[in-house]
């Protein structure tokens, strides 16, 4: 319960899962943000902090045909984002764009750019590639890894190649390299694959169950950070698959979600379902043998790697998104449709 | 003369110093008395000036006193005339005498040189004489001396051809010393004359010395001889240029070899264990035993003394050979050491080599021994505790894992319960017993052990330190959270995933058992007999830091509780993994009856408990704790609210319901889900409880339901809830939970009708009937 004052909050209509910060929008802080309510109209808020960065403000809110159980901004258009939706029965994949006249707040229709169309089963998530222009997208559904080419001005996106996981392999999500532009690496129940987009291979794998989620760090290469069920959360060298070389403990129920500062090295921010958000300051390039060594050395003398922990949720926390402009901002997402949005700074300036 | 002049003293003493002031060469003499002519003193001066002084004499004077002047005037002139004509006469007397003497001399001289022409005479023909004489003996003694060199020759020659038989007498005798003294001296002659005309008497002498080697080498080598014999052989053997050398390295060998009996044998020291270890026969055959090996070892420090004496300059090598001896000895000891030995045994065994260290200490001081010897018992003693440290981990893991065994077997009723009594008394016994074991290192007054005593101390807080370390991480590596180090721990994976888990439990409780009994324990026979210490340093202060330990187990065992628990919900969570994705929910079937999970999930949960009950204390009792639970005084509040909720739910829309549950939520206090976890029964089964509704939810959560699908939910959480609440101690957190589940999939359902009460109670009742059947079949 403590900190609860700091965030500042903002709430929707209906129940919430993923929320993204709007990169491409480089003179606000922004974020958006989609509902997930089977039976009534699910929205899309975008959402601004105000420049006192003491107010959210709703900048556009637009009707979603669905229910939203993914949502990305576009890394360099901020008018153009992805979602992936279900009606509950089918699942859906589509790229959208705002359109110019928002801050009417009457609602305007969002205008379809193109639809990924191309899935048969439930469809996870959508990826840009995080470090800049890039005409490729990927979507994952369960079985499969779709590489995506889009052309916003033809409005049209075009299967450039498929692959399928391979049996037995239902993927869960995936996280595409900021450092190499043609590797992707997903989850699935048993494993962290990862693959080469040119030749589309597996060109490896983590075997770890219960992976939830997974985020590459921006700053350090083949640095990726994976969120699990039970054992928290393990930080890996993607060059050394075999042993996580560190491990956090993350929630008390499962750690839903983790995602690297953008900005400060070994910052971590992870949610969980026990309606907290962690956050991790990870000890910089520590090897693994030192890290059992010193955690039998004594407990005491090491410094807890939980910076502070964000408890102040009614309900289990499935969004966060740091925001790029301003990395000392985050924003998370509780299922009960709250979003808050807090500064780490003073955290900061103990490191 | 001057004989003459004795009774006019005054007189002739002045007449002296005037006639040598006379001759004196210096005029001067007078000088110093410039004194002034103005005054009457000044007569007897050389510028003495007459009319002056008249004047001042007449100026001066009355007429009185200048008669009675000139009266003292005359008779001084008076005076100084007579001493004129005595000197004068003196003068001319002495001359006098001096030419008498001259005259006299003339005449002596005269008869003198015919005389000494005679003297010369004489003297020549004194010489001519002896001339004669000499020439005539000259040859006679010539031949003298030519005889007595012949007859020197003769008898060395003698001596040589007599010296083969003298050689034999000696040899005969014994009297080597003699016999090598005439060799030797007969050497030159030998080596000049050898090859010529002494050849037999050389080969001959040869012959006999060639014996006397031979007997010397002998003499050097019995062992019956007297060490003084011994020595003087080999210094006469030196002495023949016999070489030495190699006798010496030969009789070095012959020590080595006596070297290999000295050793302990490890099946000497085992023998002498076991022998100690039965008191009854012990004493005769131990002591025959060491009288035996004590008999060994001063035999060989006698040879070594001797050896020494024999070969004053080979210490170096007597020092090598043994300190070899010390070194095998210990390394037999670390052999024996790295075996599984009790200290008293090892006493034993340092005590023997020390006694057999200090006998050859007297012998050879010089290879510092004690020293030495120290050293390397202080490696072997290291190693011991080293070891004890090793063996007793080993049992304590033996001791654990004796759980998969046994329950592989399935003989036993509570595995997990004798598995952790059993490894409880391994920690604690053993490491009494260890302790025990280095107190009889620590109160023998071995002069060895004395020394190291302070080092014992050390060994052994640093051995308990870095036991506790190792336990601690052999728990980890047991439970399986060592990810790294899981792949090479091939016996915990062979076992079942269901052993583990219990025996992650037994560790839990282990690490707390320890934390709190056996360290304080050890701490206080710690304090008892090994204080002090401090050969390492103060600065790092003592090296059994009980505070550190009891940090490290506290943690380990809430980790390893954690890290049950989550084992534990990782089982169920597999399972309801398994529920929840496989069916297609959109097109689920009207439900019949419960479904089996619910089965599969209480079966787990009743595992759960039978491990903990086995472990686990029981927590306060139940009533108790029902109205303290965390959610206090809210918590009947919302008991009181979700009654009602429930009961109207069953009749009213979903869609209000939801509604309701968030106006709910607002007014209620928030539900702690997640608390601290004790350790207790109910504590534990509880959390278990808790984590795998909440993981329940979840599941519910990521999926879409219709009508049937969620009643289908409904009925089977509404059939958990009583088996629930019977095992748990939280039931406000259960229930809630519960409700969460049924509204999450409320929530997720695309027409959320519930279940008619009737027919819910009904299809519970089959189930509950249908279970107590199965319960009769196999109870």
């Amino acid at each position: 319960m403590q900190g609860g004052s700091s965030g500042i909050g903002y709430g929707l209509k209906y129940q919430a899962r993923c929320i993204s910060d709007v990169k491409a929008d480089t003179d606000h802080t922004s974020f958006i943000t989609g509902t997930l309510s089977l039976r009534e109209e699910n929205e899309v808020h975008l959402i601004r902090l105000s420049s006192g960065g003491t107010e959210l403000i709703c900048e556009g809110l637009f009707s979603h045909p669905n229910e939203i159980w993914d949502l990305a901004s576009c890394p360099f258009d901020q008018r153009i984002f992805s979602t992936v939706f279900s009606t509950g029965e089918s699942y859906g994949a589509a790229i959208w764009q705002i359109p110019e006249l928002y801050g009417q707040l009457n609602s305007p229709q969002l205008e379809r750019i193109a639809s990924l169309d191309a899935h048969v089963g439930k469809i996870n998530c959508v990826l840009w590639w995080p470090s800049g222009r890039h005409d490729k997208l990927i979507s994952i559904d369960d079985e499969n890894l779709f590489l995506w080419a889009l052309d916003c001005s033809k409005k049209a996106a075009q299967v450039q190649s498929k692959q399928s996981s391979g049996m037995l392999h239902y993927l869960s999500g995936g996280a595409w390299d900021p450092h190499d532009i043609n590797a992707v690496a997903t989850t699935c129940e048993s494993s962290v694959q990862f693959w080469d987009l040119r030749t589309m291979k597996k060109t490896n794998a983590i075997e770890h169950a219960h992976i939830h989620n997974a985020n590459y760090d921006m700053k350090k290469n083949h640095i990726l950070v994976t969120a699990e069920d039970e054992s928290g959360i393990h930080i890996w060298d993607t060059r050394k698959p075999k042993s996580p070389i560190q491990e956090l403990p993350g929630h008390t129920h499962w750690t839903w979600a983790v995602t690297c500062n953008p900005e400060y090295d070994g910052l971590i921010l992870s949610a969980g379902t026990d309606s907290t958000v962690n956050l991790w300051m990870a000890p910089t390039s520590v090897e693994d043998e030192a890290i059992t060594e010193s955690i039998a050395e004594s407990p005491a003398q090491q410094a807890d790697p939980l910076l502070n922990s964000y408890s102040d949720y009614e309900d289990s926390v499935y969004g966060l998104a740091w925001s790029s402009r301003e990395p000392w901002i985050f924003a998370s997402l509780s299922y009960d449709g709250r979003v808050v949005v807090e500064s780490i700074k003073p955290f900061l300036s103990r490191k | 003369m001057e004989t003459d002049d004795v009774p006019l003293d005054d007189k002739a003493k002045r007449m002296r110093d005037l006639l040598s002031s006379f001759y004196a060469p210096d005029p001067s003499s007078t000088e110093n008395a410039p004194s002034n002519p103005g005054t009457l003193d000044a007569i007897n001066t050389t510028s003495f000036d007459a009319d002056q002084y008249m004047n001042l004499l007449i100026q001066k004077s009355n007429l009185e006193a200048l008669l009675q002047r000139h009266v003292e005037m005359a008779a001084e002139i008076k005076n100084i005339d007579t001493d004129l004509q005595m000197l004068v006469y003196e003068n001319y007397n002495k001359f006098i005498s001096a030419t008498d003497a001259i005259k006299r001399m003339k005449t002596n001289i005269v008869g003198m040189e015919a005389n000494m022409e005679q003297l010369l005479d004489k003297i020549m023909s004194v010489q001519s004489k002896s001339d004669g004489v000499n020439t005539s003996l000259f040859e006679k003694r010539e031949r003298v001396e030519k005889l007595h060199r012949t007859r020197n020759l003769l008898r060395k020659v003698q001596f040589i051809y007599d010296l083969p038989a003298r050689l034999e007498k000696c040899i005969e005798a014994e009297a080597y010393v003699d016999a090598v003294k005439f060799y030797t001296g007969a050497m030159p002659i030998f080596k000049a004359y050898g090859d010529s005309s002494f050849h037999d008497c050389k080969q001959a002498s040869e012959e006999a010395i060639a014996v006397i080697v031979k007997n010397l080498q002998g003499k050097l080598f019995s062992d019956s001889e007297s060490i003084q014999s011994r020595a003087e052989a080999a210094v006469l053997l030196k002495q023949l240029d016999f070489p030495v050398d190699s006798l010496q390295v030969k009789l070095l060998e012959k020590l080595e070899q006596s070297l290999g009996d000295l050793q302990l044998k490890t099946n000497d020291i085992e023998n002498a264990s076991m022998e100690s270890n039965d008191p009854k026969q012990g004493k005769v055959s131990d002591s025959v035993h060491i009288t035996a090996h004590e008999g060994s070892v001063r035999g060989f420090a006698e040879a070594i003394s001797a050896y020494r004496v024999i070969f004053p300059e080979s210490e170096e090598q007597l020092i090598k050979l043994v300190q070899d001896v010390v070194v095998k000895n210990f390394e037999t000891t670390e052999q024996y050491v790295k075996g599984r030995i009790s200290s008293a045994n090892l006493l034993c065994v340092l005590r023997t080599i020390w006694t057999d260290v200090l006998l050859m200490d007297e012998v050879l001081s010089e290879a510092v021994l004690p020293v030495f010897s120290l050293e390397a018992a202080q490696i072997a003693l290291k190693q011991h505790v080293a070891s004890s440290f090793n063996y007793l981990l080993q049992d304590i893991s033996d001791a654990l894992l004796r759980v998969n065994v046994s329950s592989k077997e399935a003989a036993e009723e509570h595995p997990l319960q004798v598995a952790l009594e059993a490894s409880k008394k391994a920690v604690l016994q053993g490491s009494m017993d260890v302790l025990l074991d280095f107190r009889q290192l620590l109160d023998d007054d071995l002069q060895l052990l004395v020394q190291l005593r302070d080092f014992i101390i050390d060994w052994v807080q640093e051995g308990f330190q870095d036991f506790f370390r190792a336990l601690y991480d052999r728990f980890l590596l047991l439970s399986g959270r060592n990810s790294s180090s899981r792949q090479d721990q091939g016996l915990t994976g062979a076992h079942g995933e269901k052993v583990l888990a219990g025996l992650v439990l037994v560790l839990a409780q282990l690490s707390v058992f320890i934390e709190q009994t056996v360290i304080p324990r050890i701490t206080e026979e710690i304090a008892a007999s090994f204080s002090g210490g401090g050969a390492r340093g103060c600065e790092n202060g003592p090296a059994f830091v009980p505070g550190v330990i009891c940090r490290i187990f506290r943690s380990a065992g809430e980790r390893l509780l954690h890290h049950y628990i989550n084992m534990r919900t990782q089982k169920v969570s597999t399972l309801l993994r398994k529920r929840f994705t496989t069916p297609n929910w959109v097109k689920h079937k009207e439900p019949r009856e419960v479904h089996m999970f619910v089965d599969l999930f209480l079966q787990e949960l009743k595992e759960s408990a039978s491990e903990v009950k086995q472990i686990l204390p029981q927590g306060l009792a139940r009533k108790h704790r029902r109205s303290d639970s965390n959610g206090s005084t809210a918590s009947s509040r919302s008991n009181q609210l979700r009654d009602d909720k429930m009961t109207r739910s069953n009749t009213q829309r979903a869609r209000s319901q939801l509604l309701e549950t968030h106006l709910a939520k607002l007014f209620k206090q928030k539900v702690e889900i997640f608390t601290k976890v004790e350790y207790t029964q109910e504590s534990v089964v509880t959390t278990t409880v808790k984590l795998c509704l909440k993981s329940l939810q979840e599941f519910v959560r990521l999926q879409t339901f219709n009508r049937s699908g969620f009643q289908q939910i409904q009925l089977d959480i509404q059939f958990l809830r009583t088996p629930l609440k019977e095992t748990v101690e939280d039931e406000a957190a259960v229930d809630f939970l519960l409700d969460e589940v049924i509204v999450a999939a409320s929530e997720r359902c695309l027409d959320p009708i519930p279940l008619e009460p009737p027919i819910l109670d009904r299809l519970i009742q089959a189930k509950l009937a249908k279970w107590k059947e199965q319960n009769l079949i196999s109870p």
